[in-house]
């Protein structure tokens, strides 16, 4: 048990910050066994195939007109395409409100989240601080923690401070819940970097504000990078607080939007699945763009890089 | 660049080490602090005080509210939908931690061989993981439409008109139904974990392995499986963190229903708080399934504030 974290989940090259984002995309794995190979990756391709064939069934659903899909069922393929479920999804289920409501709290959730847990992350990772185990203890348990026991204070707090129903109040408690994840990766990251570099830093006079954005940050970029990609996937995704907090259309979010858009197109199956598009969309263009950073992120965060 | 300073400074490291025990005094602090103060305002503080409201009689809305002491805790003994609601979280916990398991460890182990187009195929698996869960029950919402989705449609399509049903809509398959998409989106993640434990696999064991005449079923359970011990610790109690968790599919795609059929006591917590406006009961099962949460994943937690060895 001692050692799951360290023994044979690959370790990235200690000096070499890169290696965060490599765990992503591997060293070619050299395996000695010819056989098979052509048929192994039929297999694969056909279930992956299986796999998203919702999103695919998804796609070619939300291009026919609805008339056509009553008319010969959901699998057959089209005999007619259109782009009319789109605008009509977009306009009902007010995705530009929503759009810009999501973007907005990105901008205003993600810098800072990952400014803010960097700091603390040097603090435990290079800075001799005190309590140092225990803060982490405290911090990595907020792991675990379910959103919904805080839901109720964090209402009440928000409430007592007017931020309601403004994206604002979603804020505080996204950057909570966020910390513990960006903390856990970053700390094991910044651990890497050479002590000695920051030692030499200050043997100059630097000071560690210094040292934490000329030296740390720089060195840092892939780790910080592949934490604000994260952070921007699950801030994008998040469901409860917002359900709990926004209750206007103006203020709502993408998944709370969604969910009633849902209700609304609920016998409009092509519209429904333009919607759905919609709303999914920046994420799937996102995560094609930059799965290499997606995929070492996750497998850091759990190996502790 | 990085490595050529970090090599220089090396040589110079020796002496300096005993004064590391010393702790930093105020400056880690200012560091520490704006992580720490919102990290505790909005998640320490908040679960504390739930504490307390789990103990009260609270409606959520009226300034007032009596200490009723553990009456909401033993409320939830008598209370079917609770008990309901326990026995759907540990279904659900299984399920969706065996099969996601299984399926990533049995894709890890085939992408990990001599696969074409290993980016492209890892990828496709992993998409569903980053869908929105909302969306996700929508999509699935759409595929299981009792006339128009396409599940029953393919099931009539090869002839098994007997099997189409209204799988969201009725008792019998609500929770198998809620289950397969989150199996559907959460085997991507043990199949990256494992794929890159797999990776780190010392390549001479197979060879000597071969050598020696082991076949590959062989190689698998005495090489790959037991190389595989510290991924499976990990895996497993990330997915148990998470199963605990579930609210956002149950809620988006059956609202706990029919019935109570589907409900978890998230989405039962959710209701006594939002919907029938008892706060202190609703808050109790919170506290409950925290309590859970948390001493189950404590060993994790622990493994992962242990230090480095080097």
């Amino acid at each position: 048990m001692s050692s799951l974290s360290s023994a044979s989940v690959p370790q990235p090259a200690a000096a070499l910050p890169d290696a965060v984002v490599a765990t992503g995309q591997p060293t070619v794995s050299r395996k000695p066994r010819s056989k098979g190979g052509i048929t192994a990756t039929i297999v694969l391709a056909v279930g992956a195939l299986i796999w998203i064939s919702p999103l695919v069934l998804l796609v070619i659903t939300s291009i026919r007109p609805l008339a056509d899909f009553i008319a010969t069922g959901p699998l057959a393929w089209p005999k007619e395409f259109t782009w009319a479920n789109f605008t009509d999804a977009f306009r009902v289920g007010k995705f530009a409100t929503t759009y810009r409501n999501s973007a907005i709290l990105l901008l205003m959730k993600v810098p800072v989240g990952v400014l803010l847990s960097s700091m603390l992350a040097f603090a435990l990772s290079k800075l001799r601080i005190r309590f140092r185990r225990t803060i982490m203890f405290t911090v990595f348990l907020g792991l675990t923690i379910p959103i919904y026991i805080t839901i109720v204070p964090v209402f009440i707090l928000l409430r007592s401070m007017g931020i309601t129903d403004n994206l604002l109040g979603l804020v505080g408690p996204y950057l909570a819940f966020g910390i513990p994840f960006e903390v856990l990766v970053l700390q094991s990251f910044f651990r890497q970097l050479p002590d000695e570099l920051i030692e030499a830093a200050k043997m100059d006079g630097a000071s560690e504000w210094r040292i934490f954005f000329t030296l740390i940050l720089p060195l840092s970029l892939p780790a910080l990078v592949t934490v604000a990609i994260l952070d921007a996937v699950s801030t994008w995704n998040e469901f409860l607080f917002a359900l709990i907090v926004l209750n206007s259309d103006v203020h709502k979010t993408i998944p709370v939007g969604l969910l009633n858009f849902q209700g609304q197109f609920a016998n409009n199956n092509t519209g429904l699945a333009a919607g759905i598009l919609i709303a999914v969309l920046p994420i799937l263009l996102a995560y094609v763009v930059l799965q290499r950073w997606i995929v070492g992120g996750l497998t850091a965060g759990a190996t502790k890089g | 660049m990085a490595t050529a300073t970090a090599t220089a400074g090396i040589t110079e490291a020796a002496p300096r080490v005993r004064r590391r025990t010393k702790h930093g005094g105020l400056a880690p602090w200012l560091f520490a602090l704006p992580a720490l103060i919102v990290y505790i305002v909005f998640l320490v503080y908040p679960a504390f005080s739930s504490l307390f409201f789990s103990l009260t009689d609270w409606d959520g809305l009226s300034p007032a509210y009596n200490i009723v002491g553990l009456e909401n805790y033993r409320a939830m003994v008598d209370d079917p939908v609770v008990i309901r609601a326990a026995i759907n979280n540990v279904i659900w916990t299984v399920v969706t931690i065996v099969f996601p398991v299984v399926i990533g460890l049995a894709l890890a182990v085939t992408l990990n061989g001599k696969v074409r187009g290993k980016p492209i195929l890892r990828m496709l698996y992993y998409t569903p993981g980053v869908l929105p869960l909302v969306a996700v029950a929508s999509i699935w919402g759409w595929l299981y439409n009792p006339d128009y989705g396409a599940v029953n449609t393919l099931l009539r399509a090869i002839g098994l008109d007997g099997l189409a049903q209204p799988w969201l809509g009725q008792n019998s398959t609500a929770l198998a139904a809620v289950m397969v998409p989150a199996i559907w989106l959460r085997t991507g993640f043990p199949m990256l974990l494992y794929l890159a434990a797999l990776q780190g696999i010392p390549q001479d064991q197979y060879e000597a392995a071969t050598m020696d005449g082991a076949t590959r079923s062989q190689q698998f359970w005495h090489i790959t499986m037991p190389n595989l011990r510290p991924a499976h610790y990990i895996v497993l109690a990330l997915s148990l963190i998470d199963s605990f968790k579930v609210f956002d599919l149950i809620y988006a795609t059956t609202y706990g229903g029919p019935g109570t059929a589907t409900q978890v006591m998230g989405t039962w917590m959710y209701f006594n708080v939002f919907q029938y406006y008892h706060a202190g009961y609703g808050t109790a099962i919170a506290v409950v399934i925290t309590l859970v949460a948390i001493a189950v994943s404590i060993p994790y937690v622990l493994s992962q504030t242990k230090e480095h060895h080097s």
